[in-house]
């Protein structure tokens, strides 16, 4: 499995993005975020019991990742086409901010290392990445653990708050350089 | 409001004041932006409505927007630094020097603008809201960051003469109130 410090994956994943008749689907690809953190997250099945909760969580905090310039993608090995279905079925699921994405062929979650050995779904993995496109946060959790958001809102704040004013400078170091 | 209505309604016994915010603001050593960022900085964290928005309103027709977006920043970071650096130094114990801020402060070096600028700015609201650390840390920034000891006196200059009009004007609107 990937980890801190790792560079994340290259993708090109079919996402649906909405329920408008003919937008709902697009291309969602690794390179489409420049200068962004993206947070990443796998769900193992669409149409289950703990998934919807958690993605719909992330859909409602969308606000605070886009404060933070972090893009949400949701993902999991289900097709669009399901994906879409869920969507329409499911009420908390219609109006989500963030494209889910179907890696049918298992190349992400298999180049990430977050397949279920047994199951060959995907783990409930969250992935925080840089705009470097590195790898800051992993979380794994077996299949029917839910995870909360406000713990990646915590980390991502975390990982992105550093005392960059001047005033921290103390006696003999280096002038602050601007990043 | 234009500003030199506003300067109009400065009371009498503070003329010099009214005098000396019509010369800090002209001519100096300072180009455009940086007299204008300035100003805008020093207007907010003078806290008078009436000459922050004539001297905002001025600042528009005169900079760039990025300008005046830095100088908010600028203000509203210092607010906290201030505050919160001055705690440390004053305090001056280790427990809290060496204790995270855990406060975001990322726009400081992401400006709009330039970082000298951005610094400068900083620099006129920590003399306004006092902190003696703050000063020596952004003195040394801008200096070393190329700007020269007459332009950072004559940023410190409009944060002194802006602040002692809001003074003046706060008491001019207390008297028509009174009236």
């Amino acid at each position: 499995m990937l980890t801190v410090g790792d560079q994340f994956p290259a993708f090109d994943l079919k996402a649906v993005v909405g329920l408008e008749k003919d937008h709902e689907f697009r291309r969602v690809t690794s390179n489409e975020y420049p200068g962004q953190w993206k947070v990443v997250f796998f769900w193992p099945k669409d149409f289950t019991f703990v998934c919807p909760t958690e993605i719909a969580e992330f859909g409602r905090r969308n606000g605070d990742f886009k404060d933070r310039d972090a893009q949400v993608l949701g993902v999991s090995i289900d097709t669009e086409y399901v994906h879409l279905a869920w969507r329409k079925d499911h009420p908390d699921l219609k109006n989500l901010p963030f494209p889910m994405l179907s890696d049918v062929k298992r190349e992400l979650s298999t180049a990430l290392g977050v397949l279920h050995r047994e199951e060959g779904v995907a783990l409930r993995a969250t992935f925080i990445v840089d705009p470097q496109n590195v790898i800051r946060y992993v979380d794994v959790t077996d299949l029917n653990v839910g995870r909360s958001v406000d713990e990646v809102v915590r980390v991502l704040d975390a990982l992105q708050t550093d005392e960059l004013c001047p005033c921290n400078w103390k006696k003999g170091e280096k002038t602050l350089e601007a990043a | 409001m234009t500003l030199e209505e506003v300067r109009g309604l400065i009371p009498e016994p503070a003329r010099d004041i009214k005098l000396n915010l019509q010369a800090v603001l002209a001519e100096s050593s300072l180009s455009q932006a940086q007299r204008w960022g300035v100003a805008v900085a020093s207007a907010i964290a003078s806290r008078n409505p009436t000459l922050r928005r004539a001297i905002v309103a001025s600042a528009r027709r005169e900079v760039e927007a990025v300008v005046i977006d830095d100088a908010v920043a600028a203000a509203a970071l210092m607010g906290m630094n201030n505050v919160y650096y001055r705690f440390r130094h004053l305090v001056g114990k280790a427990a809290y020097s060496e204790r995270p801020a855990r406060l975001r402060m990322n726009r400081m070096v992401k400006p709009a603008g330039t970082q000298v600028d951005f610094e400068l700015y900083s620099l006129a609201v920590s003399a306004i809201n006092g902190c003696g650390t703050c000063l020596e840390a952004h003195e040394r920034v801008v200096t070393a960051g190329g700007l020269t000891e007459d332009q950072v006196h004559d940023a410190v200059r409009i944060a002194a003469t802006v602040h002692a009009a809001a003074v003046a004007l706060d008491l001019a609107e207390d008297e028509r109130t009174a009236a």
